[in-house]
C-alpha cells in the first residue's frame, strides 16, 4: 500500500511549555479536501503554524509526513519545495519587496530552477484574472499596507501560481465580505484537483458552503473530537461547540479519573 | 556636451612645504594663515574668496574643538575622529588609480575630482545655455563671482563649530551647481569623487542654489577603495562641508552616497535652507569609512516649505555611523520628516541624535522623524534619539525609533513559499533600505548601491532566529 499523500500522526505540539496540540492524527489522500473546525483556542493556528514548521512551535510528539517522507527535519522552505502550502490567517508584511520579485523568487523556488520572465508573465497574468486582481497590485510591496481582503486574494494567488500538493488554509475565510469570500473559494475550488489536497482550517462554516469538504473534523483543546462528513458541519452550524467541548470535558476527566 | 574651461590651474604653485606631514595636531595660527594663501593661490582663486577662506579660518582659531561632553559629541568615540587642520593639504596625485563608484549614463550634467582634482566637467549644452552651472568651486568664483558671493555661505554651515568653520577655510575640492530660476533639469547632476589614493586627507565643499521655480536632482557619489588607504594607524580624515539652497517653490533632490577606504574618519557638516513653498529631499548612503558621522540642518525658515531627509546605513567591523540631524521650523506651515534607516553587522555600532526645533513662529508645522536600526548580530548596536523641542502650540510631531533583529515572521512567510533562508534574508534587508534606496533618481546606482550593501553586511549573513 503507498502511503497517503498527507498524514499528521499522533502529533503533539507545546508552545512556551504548554502542550498546545495533543495527540492529533488526520490522513488526507489525493482529491479530497478537509475541514478542521474549532473554536477559538482549540489550536487551529498552532497547528497550521507548525505543520509549515514554524520555529516558535515545538513538536514534543508524533510525525507529519508528506508523500510517506517526515518534515519534522526540515526547514519551511523545503517543506514548501516539496509540496506544501500555508495560507496565512494573518500574512505578514514584507515591507521594500515588491509582490512580483516575490511571487517569482516563489515560483523558482518552487520548481528548483529559475523560471523564464515569459512563462512567468503568462502564468501570473492569467491567475491574476481568475482571481479579478489589478495587474498593478503586483508591483506593490508584499501585503504592506494590503486590506483584509486584498492579504487573503494575494494568499490565494500564490496557492494557484506554486501549485501545490497539499494546501492549508488557516481561517481564509476571516474578515471577509460576502464577494470576496466567493472569489477567494472560487480560486480554492481552481486550483483543487484530484491530485492534491486540502485541509481547511476554520471557525465558521461558511466557506464550507462553497468549498465542499469530504470530511469535517472537530478541534477541541487540541485534539480532534470527532469525525465526520460535511452533515457534521451543519450540525455545528446549528448547535455551536458547546456540546463538543462539554462531551470532551467529560472524556477528560474520564482519563482523568483511570490515570489517577 | 560642452567642456568647461579647465578647472584647476596654477597647480605649480603650491609650495611643496605644505606636503610635508605636520607633526603635531594644530598648526600654529601664523602657520594655517599661510595654508589659506597656498591653497586659495593654488585654485587661483580671486580675492574676495580668499578673504572669505581668512574670515573662516578666524572664526575657526576662535572656536574650540568639541569637548567631547556636548550632547551632539558625547557618543563619537573621540581617538576616532582627528582633531587637525593641518591635514589641509593641496591636492596630490601619486599615479594610483582612482576608484569609481560608477559611470553615469543619462546625466544632465558631470563632474568627477580625483584626490581633490577636478579631471572632468561636462554640461549638456542645451541646459548650459538655459543656465545650468556645474563647476569646481574655485573655478565657479572667477567666472560667476556674483553668483557665488550671494549663495556661498549662505547657511549657517561655515559657523556650524570648528569643524564646520575649517571646512569653509581649507577646503579643496570645491562643487558648485546653480540652477537659475524656472529652469526644470530633466536628468540629473552628477558629482563623482575620487578619494585620494595616497591616503591623504580631504576637505569637500558641496554647493548648490535652486532659485526660484527650478528642479534639479543632484548626486553625490565618493569612492575610496574598499578596504584601508594606509598601514600607518593614521586614519584618512575627509571633511564635507554642504550647502544647499532653495529659493520659494524650488525643488531639490540632494543625494549623497559614501564608500570611503575602511579605514577613513569622515565627517560632514550640512545644511540644507528651504524656501517659500520649496521642496527638498536629501537622501544619504552610508556604506564605508571606519567613523562616518554626518551633522545634517534643516531651516524650514519660509511658510509652506517642505524638507524630507532620508538616511540609509551598513555598518560592518566597528564602524560607527552617526546622523546628528536638526529640523529646524520656524516659519509658518511647514513640514519635515527623518528617516534613519541602517543595518548593522559584527561589532557596528549606530547612533541617531535627531532634534524636532520648533521655534514660536513655526505654527502649523508637520515633522515626524523615524528612526530604524537592524542588527544581524549580537554584539551590533544602535542609540536612536529622538529630541522634540517644541516652542509652538498648534503643530504635528511624531518620532518613532526601533533597534532589532530581522523579524523571524516575514523569515518565515518567505520561506513558507519555498524560498531559502539566505535568499529570504537577503530580500527583508534589501527590502528594509527600499524605501530610503528607491528615492535615488538613477536605476543604475540603485544597483551599485545594492551591492555594495550586499558585499558590506556579507549578506547573507547569519541568518537571526528565534
Amino acid at each position: 500500500m503507498t502511503a497517503p499523500l498527507f498524514a499528521i500522526d499522533a502529533l503533539r505540539v507545546a508552545v512556551d511549555d504548554i502542550q498546545i496540540v495533543k495527540d492529533l492524527s488526520l490522513t488526507l489522500q489525493p482529491g479530497e479536501v478537509h475541514a478542521i473546525m474549532g473554536p477559538n483556542g482549540s489550536g487551529k493556528s498552532t497547528l497550521a503554524n507548525t505543520l509549515m514548521g514554524h520555529p516558535r512551535y515545538t513538536v514534543n510528539g508524533g510525525d507529519i509526513r508528506l508523500k510517506g517522507q517526515s518534515l519534522l527535519e526540515l526547514p519551511p522552505d523545503e517543506r514548501a519545495r516539496a509540496g506544501l502550502f500555508l495560507a496565512f490567517q494573518y500574512p505578514t508584511d514584507v515591507p521594500g519587496v515588491s509582490m512580483i520579485n516575490f511571487l517569482r523568487r516563489a515560483m523558482s523556488a518552487r520548481r528548483g530552477e529559475e523560471i523564464p520572465v515569459r512563462e512567468f508573465r503568462q502564468t501570473l497574468n492569467q491567475v491574476l484574472g481568475e482571481l479579478q486582481i489589478d495587474e498593478q497590485f503586483v508591483r506593490r510591496y508584499v501585503n504592506d499596507g494590503f486590506s483584509g481582503g486584498e492579504k487573503k486574494r494575494a494568499e490565494i494567488l500564490q496557492l494557484g501560481l506554486l501549485q501545490p500538493e497539499v494546501a492549508i488554509m488557516d481561517e481564509t475565510d476571516s474578515g471577509l465580505d460576502i464577494d470576496a469570500l466567493r472569489i477567494v473559494s472560487e480560486g480554492i475550488n481552481a486550483f483543487h484537483s484530484e491530485g492534491n489536497a486540502i485541509l481547511l482550517i476554520t471557525h465558521y462554516q461558511r466557506i464550507l458552503h462553497y468549498v465542499q469538504p469530504d470530511h469535517v473534523h472537530v478541534l477541541i483543546d487540541g485534539a480532534i473530537v470527532e469525525s465526520g462528513d460535511a452533515g457534521l458541519a451543519e450540525r455545528l452550524e446549528k448547535d455551536g461547540y458547546e456540546p463538543f467541548q462539554t462531551l470532551n470535558q467529560e472524556r477528560s476527566r474520564q482519563k482523568g479519573l483511570v490515570t489517577a | 556636451m560642452a567642456r568647461l574651461a579647465s578647472p584647476v590651474r596654477k597647480r605649480d604653485r603650491m609650495s611643496e612645504a605644505a606636503l610635508a606631514p605636520a607633526p603635531v595636531q594644530d598648526l600654529p595660527a601664523a602657520r594655517l594663515v599661510d595654508l589659506v594663501d597656498e591653497i586659495s593661490s593654488g585654485l587661483d582663486e580671486p580675492t574676495w574668496l580668499r578673504d572669505w577662506r581668512h574670515a573662516a579660518l578666524r572664526r575657526a582659531l576662535d572656536t574650540p574643538w568639541p569637548s567631547g561632553k556636548e550632547e551632539e559629541w558625547r557618543r563619537t568615540p573621540p581617538e576616532r575622529l582627528p582633531r587637525r587642520a593641518e591635514s589641509a593639504l593641496p591636492p596630490s596625485s601619486n599615479g594610483a588609480a582612482p576608484t569609481h563608484l560608477f559611470a553615469p549614463r543619462d546625466r544632465a550634467a558631470l563632474l568627477h575630482h580625483v584626490g581633490g582634482r577636478a579631471v572632468n566637467a561636462a554640461l549638456r549644452s542645451d541646459l548650459e545655455a538655459g543656465g545650468l552651472l556645474l563647476a569646481p568651486l574655485s573655478q565657479a568664483a572667477r567666472e560667476h563671482p556674483a553668483l557665488v558671493q550671494r549663495w556661498l555661505g549662505s547657511t549657517h554651515a561655515p559657523a556650524f563649530d570648528r569643524y564646520g568653520a575649517l571646512g569653509a577655510a581649507l577646503w579643496t575640492q570645491g562643487m558648485f551647481c546653480y540652477v537659475p530660476a524656472g529652469l526644470q533639469v530633466d536628468h540629473s547632476v552628477f558629482h563623482l569623487t575620487s578619494q585620494p589614493a595616497d591616503g591623504s586627507d580631504l576637505w569637500a565643499y558641496t554647493l548648490v542654489a535652486a532659485e526660484r521655480e527650478s528642479a534639479v536632482s543632484v548626486i553625490e557619489a565618493a569612492a575610496g577603495p574598499a578596504d584601508d588607504l594606509r598601514d600607518d594607524g593614521r586614519a584618512p580624515f575627509v571633511h564635507h562641508t554642504v550647502e544647499l539652497a532653495a529659493e520659494d517653490a524650488a525643488n531639490i533632490q540632494f543625494a549623497t552616497v559614501q564608500r570611503w577606504s575602511q579605514d577613513t574618519a569622515a565627517l560632514t557638516t550640512a545644511v540644507a535652507a528651504i524656501g517659500r513653498d520649496a521642496q527638498l529631499r536629501y537622501n544619504s548612503v552610508s556604506i564605508g569609512a571606519d567613523l562616518d558621522k554626518q551633522r545634517i540642518d534643516l531651516e524650514l525658515a519660509q511658510p509652506g516649505g517642505h524638507a524630507d531627509l532620508h538616511g540609509v546605513f551598513a555598518g560592518r567591523g566597528h564602524q560607527h555611523i552617526e546622523h546628528i540631524t536638526r529640523q529646524h521650523h520656524s516659519g509658518l506651515n511647514a513640514s519635515s520628516e527623518l528617516l534613519v534607516r541602517g543595518v548593522l553587522t559584527d561589532e557596528s555600532h549606530a547612533v541617531q541624535y535627531g532634534v524636532i526645533r520648533i521655534d514660536p513662529g513655526g505654527q502649523k508645522t508637520s515633522a515626524f522623524q523615524t528612526m530604524r536600526n537592524l542588527l544581524l548580530d549580537a554584539g551590533a548596536g544602535a542609540d536612536p534619539i529622538p529630541i522634540l523641542e517644541i516652542e509652538a502650540d498648534d503643530v504635528k510631531c511624531s518620532h518613532a525609533a526601533a533597534v532589532g533583529p530581522v523579524s523571524a515572521d516575514q523569515l518565515f512567510y518567505l520561506q513558507s513559499r519555498g524560498i531559502p533562508p539566505a535568499i529570504a534574508e537577503r530580500m527583508v534587508v534589501r527590502g528594509f533600505l527600499a524605501e530610503v534606496v528607491d528615492e535615488i533618481a538613477d536605476q543604475h546606482l540603485r544597483e551599485v548601491i545594492d551591492e555594495l550593501i550586499e558585499a558590506q553586511l556579507q549578506i547573507p549573513h547569519t541568518v537571526v532566529s528565534e
